[in-house]
């Protein structure tokens, strides 16, 4: 019964893309697998740990990392929409930061694909984000002198925006998943006949494949639009500016999100509608789904799937209705949730302390070198 | 007079400085101060398309100055024609939170009416989050100026508004948010298009209207000082008259405060003392890194100074460091505290600052030969500070606009209809 299912998808893919024919002609669970746990600098994580949650990182401090990617929700957002910076909205999903460094593709659109210091930055400057000059950034942390200490104990000069950069994504990579029933064996029987239908009836293994459940790719599976975007001004206004500054055509008179389309602008607008293939690694935290957080339940993913997607004239082939019983459907869910790993919630991952309400004066200012707070040699 | 001004090595600087100004690539080494000036009005000239027109009723005592006078009509720039619906648009624009960075600072954040339109206290509040690191000035009559913000790093109200939206430490906004903003509140979309044609507002049409805002409703010309010159002899007191005597001769103010705006436009160090908040504010101290690295200063700058070098970021020239753009005396009445950095709380202080000479900076060494003690005696202080104040009218009070509010783009009818 496998068997002739990955068949069938394979001829369906080998007819729609060459590429795509790769994955899914490739077998089963063998391909997933554990994710790698990434050795860092602890002294040097810990600096970005404090970074993260340190809401004097955006333009008027009002927001930090973590109050989009907090980590009560597998750093993700459990709104529908990201919060955004204050006095903008935001249009997608915060999707969760668990994994991230394993990546080689960020965004649901996939915009960035360098690297996560890339990602960081993007994140510190874009407007509708955190709204950022990094060179006010680099001033604010080298007044706060708990950053100096910290900066000190990693062995590091003080800090500088390129170091910043450096130091979160070094955080970033302590946030893998581990002890996912999945890797361990400690899946239940049910989750045991998700795992199969995953890999078999459901073709869920199209396109969520390797350790991070996922090809890399764009797809379209026919997401409902979420209204909100356009209909709360809040949101349609980051959206408004992200489409200004990616230099989408006619973008005032665009009423969805293209998604991928900004990096692929295929002429015939093929490519609409398409969004990055999520990992599916922490699901069990990072509720609603979707890059538009149009589904609040992996019950309703996995429905919406077994419908064969959404509706969209470019939708992908690979999507058809599956036919799942009502216990198939639960055991994929109960797969689905095996993924997800311990939740990071602790000490390890979560700066707990608070931040100072004001910075701290330099008290002999006249006297101290601006770069380092050494007595100054020379004078002007 | 004149002779001694020719061999004045600051007069000389100043007056390249002005020359360069203009764009001109060949500068003149043999300047004199009659040069100097006739490059200033090629400054208004070229820049604003005008020149700052003044009726010089009656000329003051300095004989190689521009005299005091009357304030004549705001230029207006050719490209950037007043009309009265792109005023009342820059006046919406002027009080339009949206065009802050997290919509909580508009212009009038900074230049509130209330305090002169300007800021009362030393530096300017700035971004949330941030303070700036120099005096917010006023917008009154800042129509007349050739050259905008303490330095002069821009040719234009239309680029000083720009420039102060997008600054990390006062607008914080970029272009695409605001456009975004814009485009959704139906007021701009309908006003945006009969001003300018636009489809969707253009940013740089916000502050085009914003300027023309300011060349129409922030500009007063009827204070003690215009109704003296043109023609009203009892609107100076005899206090007044005494002090405007010695604001042309013995005090000398007239050297640099000169013409209808009561300023030449050049830039001067006359010893402001560094910003005591330096000393004290962590959050002054991060602005003060931050403009020094974002201005562009070299390694040992960045390490060492203390304080700001205002014009040399304009050049690099180190005989400018410490020099700021004279300010015009017109309505600072209602714009305390003084100077670049807000040190001097009264105009009191300011008669007194002078009076001993001015002060010392680290850039002293760039400080003015103009600027020394006046051996005023305090009636004459008094009298002084007294014809200050006849610069200023009556207060500008305007009725703030309705904030428009946003609304969708589409119905959920229309984007329901949308085909996927």
């Amino acid at each position: 019964m496998g068997t002739r299912r990955i068949v069938k998808y394979s001829a369906i893919a080998s007819a729609v893309a060459l590429g795509l024919s790769v994955v899914a002609t490739t077998t089963v669970a063998a391909e997933h697998g554990p994710v790698a746990k990434i050795d860092v600098n602890n002294a040097k994580a810990e600096i970005g740990k404090r970074l993260f949650f340190d809401r004097r990182l955006s333009g008027d401090a009002g927001i930090s990392c973590s109050d989009c990617h907090s980590p009560d929700h597998g750093f993700g957002s459990k709104e529908a929409l990201s919060p955004g910076y204050p006095g903008n909205g935001h249009f997608r999903n915060a999707p969760s930061l668990v994994n991230t460094a394993h990546k080689k593709t960020w965004m649901h659109d996939g915009r960035l694909g360098t690297n996560l210091n890339d990602v960081t930055r993007e994140m510190l400057t874009e407007d509708y984000i955190m709204n950022m000059d990094m060179r006010l950034m680099q001033e604010r942390v080298k007044q706060d002198s708990e950053y100096l200490a910290l900066y000190k104990a990693a062995g590091m000069n003080e800090p500088s925006n390129g170091s910043i950069r450096k130091l979160l994504p070094i955080f970033m990579k302590t946030l893998t998943t581990r002890n996912a029933p999945v890797d361990n064996g400690t899946m239940s029987d049910s989750a045991k006949r998700g795992g199969a239908i995953f890999d078999g009836k459901g073709g869920c293994n199209q396109c969520h494949t390797g350790a991070l459940y996922s090809d890399g790719g764009r797809h379209n599976t026919g997401v409902p639009e979420n209204l909100d975007i356009f209909l709360d001004p809040m949101n349609h206004q980051a959206y408004l500016a992200y489409g200004i500054g990616m230099g989408v055509e006619n973008i005032f008179n665009t009423k969805r999100d293209i998604g991928a389309a900004v990096q692929t602008h295929e002429a015939d607008g093929s490519d609409r509608g398409t969004f990055m293939t999520p990992q599916l690694r922490g699901l069990k935290y990072s509720a609603p789904y979707m890059h538009n957080g149009m589904m609040a339940t992996l019950e309703n993913v996995v429905d919406f799937y077994n419908q064969g997607g959404g509706a969209d004239s470019n939708k992908s082939n690979l999507l058809q209705p599956l036919r799942l019983t009502s216990s198939e459907k639960s055991d994929l869910v109960a797969y689905l949730e095996a993924l997800s790993g311990d939740a990071l919630t602790g000490d390890e991952f979560v700066w707990s302390k608070s931040f100072p309400a004001e910075y701290e004066v330099i008290p002999n200012w006249r006297q101290v070198d601006n770069r380092t707070r050494a007595p100054i040699k020379s004078t002007h | 007079m004149f002779k001694k001004r020719k061999t004045n090595p600051v007069a000389v600087a100043v007056a390249l400085g002005a020359t360069l100004m203009t764009g001109c690539t060949s500068a003149t080494t043999s300047v004199v101060k009659s040069e100097s000036s006739s490059a200033h009005m090629m400054v208004a000239s070229m820049e604003s398309g005008t020149l700052v027109a003044a009726s010089r009723v009656s000329g003051g005592q300095g004989v190689n100055n521009p005299p005091l006078a009357a304030l004549g009509p705001v230029p207006i720039p050719p490209d950037n024609p007043n009309t009265p619906a792109k005023v009342e648009l820059g006046k919406m624009l002027f009080f339009e939170p949206a065009v802050g960075g997290d919509t909580s600072t508009p212009c009038s954040a900074c230049h509130e009416p209330d305090q002169g339109w300007a800021w009362a206290e030393d530096i300017s509040r700035g971004y949330p989050g941030t303070v700036h690191w120099r005096n917010s000035q006023t917008t009154v009559n800042s129509a007349y100026y050739p050259r905008l913000f303490w330095a002069g790093s821009v040719p234009s109200l239309e680029a000083q508004a720009k420039s102060a939206a997008g600054g990390a430490v006062a607008g914080n906004a970029e272009f695409d948010i605001v456009e975004a903003r814009l485009a959704l509140m139906p007021e701009y979309r309908k006003r945006f298009n009969e001003v300018f044609g636009d489809e969707f507002p253009l940013y740089r049409n916000a502050f085009r209207a914003i300027a023309a805002f300011e060349r129409a409703d922030l500009v007063q010309r009827d204070a003690p000082i215009d109704n003296y010159f043109n023609g009203d002899k009892d609107a100076l007191s005899e206090e007044q008259k005494r002090g405007m005597a010695l604001f042309n001769g013995k005090a000398n103010c007239i050297e640099c405060h000169n013409g209808a705006m009561a300023t030449d436009f050049d830039y001067y160090n006359i010893g402001v003392p560094t910003l005591p908040r330096w000393d004290e504010d962590g959050l002054a101290q991060i602005t003060y890194r931050y403009e020094m690295y974002a201005k562009g200063s070299n390694e040992e700058m960045y390490k060492n100074y203390k304080e700001d070098p205002g014009f040399y970021f304009r050049d690099k020239n180190v005989w400018n460091k410490g020099k700021f753009r004279v300010p015009s005396l017109r309505y600072t009445m209602y714009t305390a505290p003084y100077m670049h950095n807000g040190t001097l709380m009264t105009l009191e202080d300011v008669v007194d600052f002078y009076n001993q000479g001015g002060g010392n900076n680290v850039f002293s060494a760039n400080k003015s030969d103009l600027i020394k003690p006046l051996g005023l005696s305090d009636e004459e202080k008094e009298d002084l500070v007294a014809f200050l104040e006849a610069f200023s009218g009556d207060e500008i009070e305007i009725e703030r606009p309705k904030m428009p509010g946003y609304a969708p783009l589409f119905t959920k009818a229309e984007l329901m209809m949308e085909k996927k």
